[in-house]
């Protein structure tokens, strides 16, 4: 649909009498060394709540497609929420791309287990993916869409056919899916990715697969997971178990992803 | 036929009515369009009920009550974020307190100053007696609602429908949710005047509900939200000129409620 010129000039002129502020302050971009180094962490599932792990140490490389296995409750979405930066570190230390978690950051991308999204929403899937963008511009700032990189995500990730679907008519692999497209859009350089195999058929499953582990791929994944075979297919297997975390597997096998 | 919608306009008030309605109708239908994806309709009703108060004071002090309205609706958020804000009140509790509370708070002072007369216009609207100064203010507020949808859409859609992404990328989706509950109460402000306080909740949940049956993305949903609004509204306002003795704020929602109805039985089922 082409825009009516009247609406795109009220809107150009609306956008020209504010200000562009940035959601948060730019960070560096590139992954040196270690994508995660964390020394002595200390969170709880909520404020106020039980910690449910109090000294736990580990580091993760550059490119490391890293897996983090438990039994429930051991503290792996918290542990991928803390270094989103969705719950606060109780003590200890960690450096999430060379910086403290916070949040505000375009390099890094975290997919819930259970998203929480707004159910009915008047949101095309491409819209959806489109949002990716967002975090590379700030307030008051117009994105425009249809862009090729929002495309190639899409295709990537097995969507082209659905890109005007409104995604509450989609199924959770294929909502999932388009999760992981708006994050390649974001072009984030950590994935902390908690169960994404969790809702996903045998296709919706090849496809993730095939994006996650891909060779040439430069980012950094971090995924949580009940699945053994998920785990194997990864570099690194961390295991937290009682509130305390040991390496299952170091990096191994994938030696072209350390570079 | 043709006589029957040309008489009214030649009357100056009901010319003066009809851009009331036509800019509050465009007003609510597209901050509606967020009251009712983000089910805030309980708290739009809140906030339209207790400018009760803030009104009867203001003219009880002689001051504009406007902005005794406004006040009053700030009042009535703040009360209702701080409630909520302490575990052991869920939003819905603490809305319906500040609801009841300044509600009856109005009452009890329209009771006391003896002055229910006065006041029944606010409860229920008075659209014929909308002045110049009142279009003025409904006009400046449809600007100041539009334009800062407009520049903050994006941001307030992704909130709207992603919470945690739009918090994971810095954009405060609470500062949003508190922006949003201004305009919401800035809109209810200048509506009162029109469909009155216990009225204003249509205009803000019809015809954003008809929209989000027959929009598939938000700017058409708004879009269907104002034909719905500014149609019905228009339509409210012939048929409490024609027929004697229905109220135009009863009017308008009846007839903002048709579109609704037709909209919803032709949706299918799922």
């Amino acid at each position: 649909m082409k825009p009516n010129p009247w609406w795109s000039a009220l809107s150009d002129a609306c956008f020209g009498l504010v200000p562009r502020v940035p959601y948060a302050e730019p960070d560096p971009r590139g992954c040196a060394g270690s994508a995660i180094e964390a020394a002595g962490l200390a969170a709880a599932a909520r404020t106020g709540g039980p910690m449910v792990f109090t000294d736990i140490s580990f580091s993760i490389p550059c490119g490391c497609r890293t897996a983090l296995i438990g039994p429930n409750g051991s503290g792996k979405s918290t542990l991928l929420r803390a270094l989103a930066g969705l719950v606060p570190i109780q003590r200890g230390s960690a450096q999430v791309l060379g910086a403290p978690p916070r949040l505000g950051r375009a390099r890094l991308a975290y997919l819930a287990q259970r998203p929480r999204l707004t159910d009915p929403f008047p949101l095309p899937l491409r819209r959806l993916v489109q949002m990716g963008t967002y975090a590379h511009h700030g307030w008051f700032e117009e994105c425009h869409h249809g862009d090729e990189a929002v495309e190639r995500a899409l295709a990537l990730l097995g969507l082209t056919a659905l890109a005007d679907r409104p995604v509450h008519s989609l199924s959770g692999g294929q909502l999932q899916r388009g999760l992981l497209a708006r994050a390649a859009v974001q072009g984030a350089e950590l994935l902390l990715l908690d169960e994404p195999f969790v809702a996903l058929d045998q296709e919706s499953r090849e496809i993730v697969e095939a994006y996650l582990f891909a060779p040439e791929a430069r980012f950094t994944v971090v995924l949580a997971t009940h699945d053994p075979a998920d785990a194997a297919r990864c570099d690194r297997v961390l295991e937290l178990r009682g509130g305390v975390l040991r390496t299952v597997q170091a990096c191994a096998g994938h030696p072209h992803r350390h570079a | 036929m043709l006589e029957l919608l040309l008489e009214p306009l030649r009357e100056p008030f009901f010319q003066r009515a009809l851009v009331a309605v036509a800019l509050s109708g465009v007003t609510c239908a597209c901050l509606g369009a967020y009251v009712v994806l983000r089910r805030m309709a309980f708290l739009s009703t809140a906030l339209t009920h207790s400018i009760l108060p803030g009104v009867v004071g203001a003219v009880l002090l002689g001051l504009s009550p406007y902005v005794g309205a406004l006040a009053a609706a700030l009042l009535t958020a703040g009360g209702i974020a701080w409630l909520s804000a302490r575990r052991g009140t869920s939003e819905d509790s603490a809305i319906g307190v500040m609801l009841s509370v300044m509600f009856a708070a109005g009452i009890a002072l329209m009771s006391a100053a003896h002055a229910w007369r006065d006041f029944t216009g606010l409860l229920f609207g008075s659209v014929v007696s909308v002045g110049p100064a009142d279009l003025l203010i409904v006009g400046l507020t449809t600007l100041v609602v539009l334009f800062l949808l407009r520049v903050l859409h994006k941001e307030l859609e992704l909130a709207s429908f992603d919470e945690e992404y739009a918090e994971l990328i810095g954009a405060r989706p609470a500062w949003l949710r508190a922006a949003l509950l201004l305009l919401v109460a800035l809109g209810a402000v200048a509506c009162v005047r029109l469909v009155g306080a216990l009225l204003t909740t249509a205009l803000f949940v019809i015809p954003s509900a008809t929209g989000v049956l027959l929009g598939r993305t938000l700017p058409q949903v708004m879009g269907w939200g104002v034909a719905c609004a500014v149609g019905g509204g228009v339509a409210g306002l012939y048929l409490s000129y024609h027929v004697p003795g229905v109220p135009s704020g009863a009017g308008i929602v009846l007839c903002c409620a048709a579109p609704y109805l037709v909209a919803r039985l032709r949706a299918p089922r799922n």
